[in-house]
């Protein structure tokens, strides 16, 4: 029997020791699975990924990958550590955090220096990572001079270079036109080579094009897991969980939805 | 609709600094003479003529150095207006005001008397006024030739090459990447305000804003700083830091280096 | 108070390199060491920071301007060794990037805005703010003091450095070739403007943002604060320092009192005293009556050539007032003291340094443990 990618039994976790943002979550990643977490804002998924990607660590509660414990202690151990920087890779929302680097080219070749892969070998791969994301031209720039999308992809491109099997992506669509969101989606639909995939988004429109599994969160735990049909068609549990506005208008087979904390506000960001 | 004036010219600065560094890079790009140099032949070259023109005892040695700045300009295509209005103007006011009473004020050879008030003017005063000028000028001008033929990363790999610690190159990219962040953060920040803003306010309120926007700029920083160290633990950083420079040196680097370095030994053997 | 490059000799700039080098060897051996926490971003950042508020250039009497440096707060959330490297940074990155403050002067800067900044201020804010809580009102009035000495010590520095060029560097004409004011001009000028709005900027900016992150961020303040000292000196130490620097700033307070002396101390007489009636009389009233010599021994004629003091008499010439000049002697002479001993301490961590590592020091690139919440 092939073990979970993820398993996390009874986590909770708090920001500063106060604030709750989970809260006795439990939750089992296959491999081969297109997962993804819905939920609005403040619902603990940015920090579930978080600790997925071993970053932080639950006060309570465990979490394991791939059959063994995921914690501090191994993450100690740098043989465990660079397989394991290597085999899971994480986007985060603001693609900002993630450009640090002089160059786009410097950039994406930040992860394989850490890792310690050969030179020639780096130049090679981060061309090759750039190629695929359609901003080799882009090489030589400095990260902060781009737009959105472009920022979004260098971002991808870093995590990409170093040919993940597990791809956790935090609101990939967010802050981008549409143009550029196809464009993601279609990526991330392609992309062969990466065997799991954990979405977090609160953007109920791409879930059908890229995930082939559900889990709700709300308040820091799971609500509800199923298949996206099943999901996206219970209004209930979607109103509920304040992944949409009270009143939900059909446009053919799209949803209508206004994520929001409080249902029944105008427009408000 | 008045705006304030300080709002204002913080937001100048602000933009005036942004529009600096995309204008550097785009010079940067041209295909003059400095730009097809090795960044390390610039980053040494360039700051040794710089010395020759600090050490100097006689001016005509600084005025040809700062001629050869402005060769050097004109032969990497760098437009002679963009360093006049950038630095030549601005120093020369900053330093003129500053040496300016140091002509009346210097002991020694008097050489001219002023009609109305009698101050009188020393030829050494002179003099010191126009080292003064003139050592800065040239020196900014040498250097502004450095940044504009050479973009940030490339100064950096450069120094690198030259032994300066990766940890220190890591910190000086992570700065210059996070001063723009600031500046725009704060830019959206004062033209938020700007634009609630009628009317001249008084200094207490200027205060005000100035310790709210620095705090709000704080409270950003740190998130920031925070999910960065994040980002970069994700992709395995341990506490190392490396920098992948790939640079050769051709053989017009080679005579690039030679030419300055032989323009500043002759600078300092004549102007000893 | 940025010293473009021009102002200063060659030789000053050198020394002020050299002075330098030791504090920025240390500071980065202890980043290093560092290097697998959150302190390399935050360190940028506040290097960043610091950078942004230079901008904001306020103008000032004389042609100047005056601006808050962000030394405090650097200081006392990221203690005065990674404070150090984070304004050294930035101000590299104006020297080079902007042309701001030049390249050959930026050992100058450094040394007096980095260095002496960061641990003037490191220095007062752990003298005033004692064992109070990381949230105490203490800790902020504490943060203003030591942003306003710091800030001010550095310009002090600074008009230092000015002040002394046309004394040392000028042709055989007499015409300055560096700086052309003396001290009597270049104190007052730097010192009127930093002493209050740039100070009072600094002051303002020091005490707001630690008040802010006592109230936002207050694990930020806990690096400083004596319950987390990593680097700890046992607690007696530590007042028995910071008593000396109270004794030897209250020594310098009290140096005018040597005016009140009159005619030179015993001993201490140069050549011509010995030709001089009125000091025969003082030099034999000393020494019980005994009448001194006709002329001074020829020992004393040929040595003293050799070394004419930077400030012969304890008063430069040009200074009019004497017990200025007295005090400025003094409050030089000490800050050369310090200065020495201030080297001679890094010196010695130095030499600790490579004695731990012959003798096999744990390895520094360690692991992420150091995981944040």
């Amino acid at each position: 029997m092939t073990p979970l990618v993820f398993d996390i039994q009874n986590v909770t976790y708090r920001y500063d020791r106060t604030v709750l943002a989970l809260d006795g979550l439990t939750l089992q990643i296959h491999p081969g699975q297109r997962v993804a977490l819905l939920g609005a804002n403040g619902s603990g998924k940015s920090t579930l990924l978080r600790i997925l990607n071993g970053l932080v660590f639950p006060d309570s509660g465990t979490v394991s990958f791939a059959g063994d414990p995921l914690n501090e202690t191994r993450l100690r151990d740098e043989q465990f550590r660079f397989d394991f920087r290597r085999r899971v890779g994480l986007v985060f929302q603001n693609p900002d955090v993630q450009l640090f680097n002089p160059t786009v080219f410097d950039e994406v070749a930040f992860g394989p220096l850490q890792l310690r892969w050969p030179r020639e070998e780096i130049t090679r791969k981060v061309e090759l990572a750039l190629a695929t994301m359609g901003i080799l031209q882009l090489k030589n720039r400095a990260p902060y001079h781009l737009s959105g999308g472009e920022k979004k992809r260098v971002a991808l491109a870093s995590v990409l270079v170093l040919e993940p099997s597990v791809l956790l992506l935090d609101e990939p669509t967010g802050g981008l036109d549409p143009r550029s969101q196809s464009q993601i989606i279609d990526l991330l639909s392609n992309h062969q080579a990466i065997q799991t995939v954990v979405i977090a988004t609160h953007d109920l429109n791409i879930v059908e094009h890229i995930a082939d599994h559900c889990h709700v969160m709300d308040a820091g735990r799971i609500a509800a897991s199923g298949s996206p049909e099943s999901i996206l068609g219970d209004t209930a549990l979607l109103q509920r969980t304040s992944l949409i506005h009270a009143h939900r208008h059909a446009h053919g087979s799209l949803v209508h939805s206004h994520p929001h904390l409080h249902g029944h506000e105008p427009h408000q960001h | 609709m008045k705006h304030d004036a300080f709002i204002q010219r913080s937001l100048q600065s602000f933009i005036r600094a942004l529009g600096r560094a995309l204008e550097s890079e785009e010079l940067s790009k041209l295909d003059g003479l400095l730009q097809r140099l090795d960044p390390r032949v610039k980053v040494i070259g360039l700051p040794t003529l710089i010395v020759a023109a600090a050490v100097s005892h006689r001016l005509a040695v600084i005025a040809a150095i700062f001629i050869i700045g402005v060769v050097l300009a004109m032969l990497s295509q760098i437009p002679l207006r963009t360093l006049a209005a950038r630095i030549w103007m601005a120093v020369l006011v900053f330093t003129g005001v500053i040496a300016l009473p140091a002509i009346f004020i210097t002991p020694g050879q008097i050489i001219y008397r002023l009609p109305l008030l009698g101050w009188t003017v020393t030829a050494q005063g002179g003099y010191s006024a126009l080292f003064l000028i003139g050592r800065t000028e040239t020196a900014a001008t040498l250097s502004l030739l450095l940044v504009l033929t050479t973009p940030w990363s490339h100064v950096l790999k450069a120094l690198r090459s030259l032994r300066v610690p990766a940890a220190l190159i890591v910190i000086f990219g992570m700065t210059y990447r996070y001063i723009f962040l600031l500046l725009a953060t704060a830019r959206d920040l004062f033209e938020s305000r700007q634009s609630r803003t009628v009317g001249s306010l008084p200094g207490r309120e200027r205060r005000r804003i100035a310790a709210a926007t620095a705090g709000a700029l704080m409270g950003k920083s740190f998130q920031l700083s925070h999910e960065v160290y994040l980002a970069m633990q994700s992709r395995g950083f341990s506490g190392e830091a490396h920098v992948l420079s790939d640079f050769t040196m051709k053989r017009r680097d080679y005579a690039g280096l030679a030419v300055l370095l032989a323009l500043s030994a002759t600078a300092f053997w004549w102007g000893r | 108070m940025h010293i473009p490059d021009g102002y200063l000799s060659p030789a000053t700039c050198v020394t002020l390199y050299a002075g330098a080098a030791p504090f920025w060897w240390i500071a980065l051996r202890r980043v290093k060491r560092a290097l697998n926490t959150r302190l390399i971003p935050l360190l940028s950042l506040f290097s960043a920071f610091s950078f942004v508020v230079m901008m904001f250039n306020l103008p000032l009497p004389g042609g100047t301007t005056g601006h808050a440096l962000g030394v405090g707060i650097a200081a006392i959330v990221l203690g005065p060794w990674a404070s150090i490297l984070a304004i050294s940074t930035a101000l590299l990155i104006q020297a080079i990037f902007f042309g701001d403050g030049g390249i050959t002067a930026l050992g100058a800067n450094c040394f007096n805005m980095a260095i002496v900044g960061s641990l003037v201020a490191y220095g007062l804010y752990r003298v005033f703010a004692g064992h109070a809580a990381v949230t105490a009102r203490r800790r902020v009035i504490a943060a203003g003091i030591a942003g306003y000495v710091a800030i001010n010590a550095a310009a002090l520095c600074a008009a230092i450095e000015f002040g002394i060029q046309p004394y040392f560097f000028h042709d055989a004409s007499g015409t300055p070739l560096y700086a052309p004011y003396p001290l009597t001009i270049a104190i007052p000028a730097m010192m009127i403007g930093h002493l209050t709005f740039a100070g009072i900027a600094e002051l303002i900016l020091s005490a707001g943002v630690v008040a802010y992150l006592q109230h936002s961020n207050a694990g930020l303040l806990q690096f400083t604060a004596p319950e987390s000292a990593s680097e700890g000196l046992p607690r007696g130490e530590r007042a028995k320092g910071r008593s000396l620097w109270l004794a030897l700033a209250a020594l310098l307070l009290l140096t005018p009192l040597g005016l009140r002396a009159v005619g030179a101390a015993w001993g201490e007489w140069s050549v011509r005293d010995f030709a001089d009636p009125q000091a025969r009389r003082q030099m034999a009233g000393a020494s019980l009556q005994h009448v001194p010599p006709a002329h001074a021994p020829n020992g004393l004629q040929r040595l003293s050539s050799v070394w004419t003091a930077p400030f012969p008499d304890y008063a430069p010439a040009i200074v009019r007032n004497q017990s200025f000049g007295y005090m400025l002697s003094g409050m030089f002479g000490a800050g050369l003291i310090v200065l020495a001993g201030i080297i001679l301490t890094g010196l010695n961590i130095l030499i600790q340094h490579y004695q731990l590592r012959l003798h096999g020091e744990a390895s520094v690139t360690s692991n992420a443990g150091e995981q944040n919440r």
